[in-house]
């Protein structure tokens, strides 16, 4: 009991009448373990915070008809039901018809605008989004044939599918450019649409989810499965090239965080290993008045535990600081708090501290007192 | 008189640096090895984060051209309604033989590869409707008018196809690729011949690869450009040209010049032309190619934009936290390593030093290490960066010059910061105190 309490008493002296030591020892140790804890969780973040930026590339999924024939409201939410609610970043239905402006046609496409812009986020639009009825958005490539600005308006004619000719007075809100074949369409809400076309299913549905191709596979082969009549295809375009580069950002993650911990710890055991190094002449006294190696051992493990155990909690806490700091400038969300690091990254500092403490320690005890003591 | 005494001071100072050099040398070299650590971890980031952007770039080549170049008032009639021939379509092309051009541009070097197509409509065997053939280069090597050649064709672009059977080669005139959902309906395996039939001439091909390109093309035949050519009488000629350039993100001025070069001033136009946007690319390619309209494909170029700032930014963040991390764990260490030398300090002011003096002492010392030291982190940094590029990018990462003075001006400060405090505070205690050892 006695010798219990006295083995605390001097840890506990040690850490409070060294001070400035025991500080650079903790700095150090606390500075290894942020930068530990930050990094990895920064590193476990990456690959759902890139997926989402990757969304940028627009639909990686789509659900058309598997029988030819319009596909229906029920069949496509049966289908969405399959989709995990927190991955979807986008669900755009389209319908197209072919209409006449001025006698000449065009391809009209009907769709959810707010669904589409999230699904589509490189479309680039001059003017603005359509929210009144009866605004559209039309192709640059429409936009320049026919002549027509943002605000201007425009008559639509044409034939419904049940054979019923219609015109429409529609006024343009903004001029969409990608560079691809949307420039030929004119987008319109889908109550628009209807008002022309009657109501109808819809020709595709553009879903953008964030997952990796694997899940996107097994997403389709559920759609296959539960919603019949629903042929499922990933747009493989997009899902493999983002498994490629999201790859290659990983890895380059795994290295610089693999390289920047592996100088990290050995920059904290060398300065705990200096801070112990200068106790030598301590560790000879308690020599020479009779302490057992095995004593002297147990009592810089005691200290390297304490300060191992109080870097790792303060590095955990200004790690995820620094990750979440990532997280909110760099992808504007927060990171996930993973759980199990915490203990990891404190199991890892008192690993290291101990390690850094034993080796000046087991050389100052294996000398004689009597060297250590002199000085030399 | 006076001269000698300086001397004499002097090779005094450098004596005792020596001696602290040489007598502590477990203490010096573990301070050494310690901004080492620091500098080469600087040093690594530094390079890898500067050359970050033009890395993960190349990567995003995998997504396929970023430009499409079609002929001026070519209508889009045909990509929706398959509609080539006849009324209401416009007969342009683009020559093949300006293709090469494309490599003499302002920013020719950024142009990592481009391909033409040549669309044609021919009967197949067993199939009602006309399918769409295109004519293509796959693995061309094109002589440029700089005198050096560029491999480049399809085969480079469309990393996503999966192939069944083999890709073609440009050599391969009686042979075709079908896409997948072509040959499903028209019941084709890899080896099967196929018969077009186009304006009244038949042609054989053996079917060499089936492709899943998981998009329209999947309904298409390819063939080399001059089968295509020949099918369709337009020697020399090709309906379109995918280019895939490095871009830089786009920014405020690039997108007014998008809308209209025209409206930038004279400073604004030279810097919007000599910086890779992909509408000033777009704008050089016009430049060298007749009658031609380059458009950015904005699905391409502009998610490449996004994707390179965040990689950039969150590279940057890494960056400046290994840096604070090798920064604190230096200047910790330089403090530890000075708290120790007390007694030194004591002694040397108990015998009549100045603070000046010693403070320099000090510093010179450390500061000799730390070059040392950093020198040798310099070169196992970039040992470390090129371990990364090698094993993520499978290519060098381009070392900057500009790393040196900054992990130089970086391990200075860190070592003055970690110096000064703790010189200050020995130099305030008296030297008996600290002789007496509390």
């Amino acid at each position: 009991m006695t010798k219990k309490s006295m083995y605390f008493k001097m840890i506990a002296s040690a850490l409070i009448r060294r001070r400035s030591g025991m500080l650079v020892a903790l700095l150090a140790v606390a500075i290894g373990a942020t930068v530990l804890s930050g990094l990895v969780t920064v590193y476990f973040d990456i690959p759902s915070q890139m997926r989402q930026e990757f969304r940028a590339y627009g639909a990686n999924f789509i659900l058309v008809s598997a029988n030819g024939e319009a596909l229906g409201a029920a069949e496509a939410e049966a289908a969405v039901a399959c989709m995990p609610a927190s991955e979807i970043i986008g669900i755009a239905p389209y319908r197209y018809e072919t209409v006449k402006i001025n006698e000449q046609p065009f391809m009209a496409a009907g769709t959810d605008l707010a669904e589409a812009k999230k699904t589509s986020p490189y479309w680039f639009v001059s003017g603005e989004w359509p929210e009144a009825d009866g605004s559209v958005l039309i192709g640059q490539e429409v936009a320049d044939v026919i002549r027509l600005l943002p605000g201007s308006a425009f008559t639509m004619t044409g034939t419904d599918p049940q054979g019923e000719a219609f015109s429409r007075d529609f006024r343009v809100s903004g001029i969409v450019q990608t560079g691809g074949t949307e420039e030929a369409f004119i987008f319109m809400s889908l109550a628009d649409f209807a008002s022309v076309m009657g109501d109808g299913g819809f020709d595709v549905v553009e879903c953008s989810i964030s997952a990796p191709q694997a899940e996107l596979e097994a997403i389709a082969a559920r759609v296959t499965e539960r919603a019949a009549g629903v042929a499922p295809r990933l747009v493989t375009r997009v899902t493999r090239s983002e498994g490629a580069v999201l790859t290659k950002l990983q890895a380059l993650v795994f290295l610089v965080t693999a390289v920047v911990l592996l100088l990290t710890m050995i920059c904290v055991a060398t300065t705990m290993m200096a801070v112990v190094a200068e106790r030598r002449g301590e560790i000879g006294l308690k020599k020479a008045l009779g302490a057992p190696d095995g004593s002297i051992i147990a009592e810089f493990l005691g200290e390297g535990l304490f300060l191992g155990c109080m870097g790792g909690i303060l590095g955990v806490l200004f790690g995820f600081g620094f990750a979440q700091i990532i997280g909110v400038n760099v992808f504007g969300r927060a990171v996930h708090f993973q759980a199990a690091l915490a203990p990891a990254t404190v199991v890892a500092s008192i690993l290291v501290t101990g390690l850094a403490c034993l080796i000046p320690v087991r050389s100052a005890t294996e000398v004689d007192p009597a060297v250590v003591l002199r000085g030399e | 008189m006076r001269n000698g005494v300086l001397n004499k001071v002097i090779a005094m100072f450098w004596r005792l640096v020596r001696g602290a050099l040489f007598r502590q040398k477990r203490k010096m070299l573990m301070i050494a090895f310690t901004v080492a650590l620091g500098a080469s971890l600087a040093t690594a980031m530094l390079n890898v984060m500067l050359d970050v952007g033009d890395k993960v770039n190349r990567e995003l080549k995998t997504y396929g051209a970023n430009i499409n170049v079609i002929p001026k008032e070519a209508s889009l009639l045909d990509d929706l309604y398959g509609v080539s021939e006849g009324r209401g379509v416009s007969d342009r092309h683009l020559r093949e033989s300006e293709l090469g051009r494309l490599k003499t541009i302002f920013w020719a070097f950024n142009i990592v590869d481009f391909t033409p197509y040549l669309n044609a409509e021919a009967r197949m065997s067993g199939l009602d409707e006309a399918v769409r053939v295109v004519g293509t280069w796959f693995a061309h090597r094109e002589d440029l008018p700089t005198g050096e050649s560029l491999d480049t064709g399809m085969r480079n672009m469309k990393s996503w196809w999966s192939i069944e059977g083999d890709w073609l080669s440009d050599g391969d005139t009686d042979a075709a690729m079908v896409g997948g959902l072509l040959a499903d309906r028209a019941g084709l395996a890899a080896g099967d011949a196929v018969v077009l039939e186009s304006a009244g001439a038949r042609r054989e091909l053996t079917v060499k690869g089936i492709f899943e390109a998981g998009s329209a093309e999947d309904e298409r035949i390819y063939v080399p450009l001059s089968v295509a050519q020949e099918m369709t009488g337009r020697p020399g000629l090709v309906s379109s040209v995918e280019v895939s350039a490095l871009t830089t993100p786009d920014n405020e001025l690039s997108r007014r010049a998008a809308q209209n070069p025209k409206s930038l001033s004279v400073k604004e136009w030279e810097t919007w032309y000599c910086t890779a946007y992909v509408s000033a690319i777009c704008y050089q390619i016009e430049e060298v190619l007749t009658d031609a309209v380059a458009k950015p494909i904005r699905q391409v170029a502009e998610s490449e934009g996004t994707i390179l700032e965040k990689t950039k930014l969150l590279m940057l963040l890494i960056t400046i936290l290994s840096l604070a991390g090798a920064a604190l764990g230096i200047s910790n260490l330089v403090t530890a390593g000075v708290m120790e030398r007390s007694r030194e300090i004591g002694l040397l002011k108990a015998i009549g030093a100045g603070n000046a003096p010693v403070s320099w002492l000090i510093l010179t010392e450390i500061l000799i290490t730390g070059a040392v030291g950093g020198a040798a982190g310099y070169f196992a940094g970039l040992g470390f960066a090129q371990i990364i590029g090698r094993t993520v990018f499978d290519a060098a990462i381009n070392i900057k010059p500009m790393v040196i003075p900054l992990v130089a001006i970086l391990v200075f400060l860190v070592i003055l910061a970690g110096c000064i405090p703790s010189i200050r505070l020995l130099l305030s205690l008296r030297p008996a105190e600290v002789l007496h050892g509390r």
